[in-house]
């Protein structure tokens, strides 16, 4: 041992070429060493989410930046880069993704174009809603200019994404989350998409309410047209459902007496509020003029067309305020008929008798209430009186044998009398008409079958 | 310290091959001896250094830098200890024969 330390008393020379060794040594290693700890370093985070890091070495010290979604994730990333082989210090230029509040997020569809815009809580769920978008509208150009950011409310990816599924119903609009409130606007792509829309909402996540749907959907559209040259009624556009389909062609064919109806209605959903009540007595207005057009479009009515005579048009004016529902507009653009040539008695019976062979007066039952469904009719019937100027009518009422005498009697008489003033309403001279109740004491069919009392049942025009 | 190991391994065993051959040399050599005071000035010198080292208070790259030297002496004096060691038991055994 003391040899040894004598010895080691020459040992210096040998340093010469040792630190010549050493010089040499950092000289060569020092970038390889760095670049080799680097990439350690990082492979040691990757499995850790993070945003933006930045890692570089300095000899064999990290220096290790990065945005972190949590405090954990934060303490995790350090202590895994500090415990990678070979490091030797890390220099903390780490810190937390700052937190929006409130915390946005939307997407926006332009015709052939979505961008999503604001926060995301993760770079996955950023990744995730990419392929969302992508899946939803195929084909479509997705601009990603999402943020990260902490403070997202819970379930987030999850209303997003059903968001981004309302997304493909919109032709052009956007959808956003605002903390937890959802908002939507834009055009729906088909009729019904709002109602779709409007509906799916209700699967949002639990927390996230709908502070605004301000989705539009493409016109409802209801369309009816009299061509007196076809003697049809076409009807086309859309009705809500079955059950209106065949209100609406009830209506129809009792209203429209001579014309045959065509049917090319289809259903769907998305019809406004009152859509029936206004439809129906659109077609009434529609079954008094002798051509027209009935146009209905969400809740604005417009019905053109010429009325049989001076009186009928003004009715209908006059009429329009009262009979459709409110928030309903309702526009006519009605025009009279030139008025056909006077024609002498008998063919004006032969008139009356062709119309009345085709359809009949309708009224309420057991009552003297004109059906509205007969205006069409009475209108006609108005119109033919108009062509015999000079003739005196007979308007004779007829009941069925139900009920007793006396009862009849009187239902006649009043029926009689409601069509004569409808007629003078209507502008014809009332002493041109008399109007005379027979009760059931003319049948012209046997009360014994329902059919029978139906044709017994009945208003009649006597020319002199 | 692995890892330094690991990644020198190459200069570490020329460190240990230098140090080998000098301490073969230092035995018989005629060179001057270090003096007692410089020896131990050295020994603070290198006290100092490797508390340089552990407390890692040298920044960056000149902390690497010192680490590596440090490490390259270790093998250094290892190789001159045995270098010593088996020239002065050759040199004994031809001292006996001769």
């Amino acid at each position: 041992m003391r040899g040894l330390f004598r010895w080691s008393s020459k040992w210096w020379p040998g340093v010469v070429p040792l630190v010549l060794f050493w010089v040499i040594a950092a000289w060569s290693d020092t970038t390889a060493v760095e670049a080799d700890l680097a990439a350690k370093a990082a492979s040691a985070v990757k499995n850790i989410v993070l945003d933006k890091v930045k890692m570089s070495a300095d000899g064999r010290d990290i220096d290790f930046e990065a945005e972190a979604f949590s405090e954990e994730g934060r303490h995790g990333a350090l202590t895994a880069v500090a415990d990678a082989p070979g490091v030797r210090l890390v220099n903390d230029g780490t810190r937390l993704v700052p937190e929006a509040k409130p915390f946005v997020w939307s997407a926006e569809r332009e015709v052939a174009k979505i961008t999503l815009s604001g926060n995301a809580p993760l770079p996955a769920v950023k990744g995730k809603l990419m392929d969302v978008a992508r899946d939803q509208i195929k084909g479509i150009e997705i601009s990603d200019q999402m943020g990260l950011a902490r403070g997202a409310p819970v379930n987030f990816a999850d209303a997003a994404a059903l968001l981004l599924g309302q997304l493909g119903k919109l032709k052009d609009g956007k959808v956003a989350i605002s903390d937890s409130a959802v908002s939507l606007s834009g055009m729906a792509r088909d009729l019904g998409g709002r109602e779709a829309i409007a509906a799916a909402l209700k699967n949002l996540p639990q927390g996230f309410s709908v502070a605004a749907n301000d989705v539009k959907a493409p016109p409802y559209i209801f369309y009816a047209n009299k061509d007196p040259v076809a003697v049809t009624l076409t009807l086309s556009g859309y009705v809500p459902d079955e059950n209106v389909h065949a209100i609406v062609l009830g209506s129809s064919s009792r209203k429209f007496f001579s014309e045959k109806v065509v049917d090319n209605l289809k259903t769907s959903v998305g019809a406004p509020a009152g859509f029936v009540n206004a439809v129906i007595p659109a077609l009434g207005v529609l079954s008094r003029l002798s051509t027209g057009t009935l146009v209905v479009s969400d809740r604005e009515v417009k019905i053109s067309g010429d009325a049989l005579y001076e009186a009928a048009a003004a009715q209908i004016h006059a009429g329009l305020a009262k009979e459709f529902p409110k928030e309903w507009q309702v526009t006519a653009d009605i025009s009279v008929r030139p008025a056909p040539a006077p024609v002498d008695a008998s063919v004006c019976q032969q008139l009356f008798s062709d119309l009345l062979s085709k359809t009949k007066i309708r009224f309420l039952t057991g009552r003297a209430t004109l059906d509205s469904d007969s205006t069409g009719l009475l209108d006609h019937l108005v119109e033919t009186a108009l062509r015999c100027p000079n003739a005196t009518i007979e308007i004779a009422g007829h009941t069925d044998s139900d009920g007793e005498g006396a009862a009849n009697q009187s239902l006649s008489e009043r029926r009689a009398q409601a069509v004569l003033d409808y007629f003078v309403k209507a502008g014809l001279p009332a002493d041109r008409f008399t109007a005379i109740g027979y009760g059931s004491t003319k049948p012209v069919a046997s009360n014994d079958t329902d059919d029978g009392k139906a044709q017994n049942r009945r208003i009649e025009f006597l020319v002199r | 310290m692995a890892y330094m190991i690991a990644f020198h391994w190459g200069w570490l065993l020329g460190c240990l091959v230098l140090g080998f051959c000098m301490g073969w040399v230092a035995v018989v050599t005629r060179a001057r001896s270090v003096s007692k005071r410089w020896m131990i000035a050295l020994s603070v010198l290198a006290a100092a250094l490797v508390a340089m080292s552990v407390l890692q208070v040298v920044p960056g790259r000149f902390g690497y830098w010192l680490d590596l030297l440090l490490l390259m002496f270790v093998p250094y004096l290892v190789g001159c200890g045995i270098g010593s060691q088996l020239r002065a038991w050759v040199v004994m055994r031809s001292m006996a024969r001769g």
